[in-house]
């Protein structure tokens, strides 16, 4: 559960840019969540909407893109989309091999976009 | 307005951990995360390592706690320093927390620093502390099933130790399968079945920590 402090990173992030452009409320994020990056939409919501409440960005959106897991097998060296957590332990759908994965894509969690006023 | 901005939420973390990285190259510390449940026996591993390889090395302890300092008193008691962070709630050590504690570090000398994050098997792996490796802890007394649960910890860690082995004729705890599990996400995985209680086993710990010290050291 530290979908709270990933929120109040978020909104670091956006009074910094505001601030750069004289902007002073936010109305939309947009943030790309990998697959296994371990966080919660549904908290992040939740936790963005207690963030901001009482602030002058009240009412912002939070909208969150999902990106996909991509693993690179360790034997075969071949990538391939993941289902979740688990395929870190599944046999490589490639060669069968099961020594584990380098993580491709599916662990970042980026701000994409902004909107403000 | 539309503002197209990348920016990677963690970035502030990342940039600490960077500057925590450059100090222990610097200094040619080796930096090791501890990970685990709460009641794994980071503590007793840490008791026991610090006091067993004091003639050897400098070492020095940071201690992530919701609250209480009696992690930090139990390792102090071994005569290394010990400095405690209690997070107030927050389920992880993240690098600030840790630049902080390194404040209260006396690291002249100093050979390794454990970090003993928040029991938890979830959060600590997201937020990078500058840490040369991650060491994941399990123990028996847990379900065998917690590296198809929490893959992550074990995919990303570089050794894994498997604590209270010596309760193993008491519970149903099996090793192979958990073993299975963490190399299938791991194969290079160093494990070491040990018991902090016993002592078996830590030899095999110990040898590991010189040869990643000696590693370090040659940078």
């Amino acid at each position: 559960m530290h979908e709270m402090s990933l929120v109040s990173s978020i909104l670091d992030i956006a009074n910094e840019e505001l601030a750069k452009r004289q902007l002073t409320r936010l109305t939309r994020v947009v943030v790309h969540c990998g697959q296994i990056s371990n966080v919660v939409a549904d908290s992040l919501l939740l936790c963005f909407e207690v963030l901001t409440t009482g602030t002058p960005h009240q009412g912002a959106v939070l909208e969150v893109v999902n990106i996909p897991l991509s693993l690179r097998c360790r034997h075969c060296g071949q990538s391939f989309t993941g289902e979740g957590q688990e395929s870190l332990w599944l046999p490589c759908p490639l060669c069968s091999a099961q020594c584990g994965y380098d993580i491709v894509q599916g662990k970042e969690f980026f701000i994409q976009q902004l909107e403000a006023e | 307005m539309e503002i197209p901005v990348i920016r990677n939420v963690l970035e502030a973390n990342d940039k600490m951990a960077a500057q925590l990285r450059d100090i222990f190259a610097t200094r040619g510390i080796l930096a090791l995360n501890l990970i685990s449940s709460p009641g794994a026996g980071k503590t007793s591993l840490l008791e026991r390592t610090l006091t067993d390889l004091a003639p050897e090395f400098r070492m020095a302890v940071i201690e992530g706690d919701l609250q209480t300092d009696n992690d930090a008193r139990r390792v102090a008691a071994s005569g290394a320093q010990a400095v405690q962070i209690n997070t107030d709630g927050g389920c992880h050590l993240d690098g600030n927390l840790v630049m902080q504690a390194l404040n209260a570090i006396d690291m002249d000398g100093l050979d390794i620093l454990f970090i003993e994050n928040v029991g938890n098997l979830v959060c600590p792996v997201e937020f990078d502390c500058g840490e040369d490796a991650k060491v994941a802890l399990l123990s028996v007394t847990e379900g065998d099933d917690k590296p198809e649960k929490y893959p992550l910890l074990f995919n990303l860690a570089k050794a894994m130790v498997l604590n209270k082995v010596d309760l193993l004729p008491y519970v149903d705890f099996d090793m192979a399968r958990a073993k299975q599990f963490s190399r299938m996400a791991n194969a290079d995985l160093e494990i070491f079945d040990l018991s902090c209680r016993s002592g078996e086993g830590l030899q095999a710990w110990y040898d590991w920590l010189r040869a990643q010290r000696a590693a370090k050291k040659r940078g």
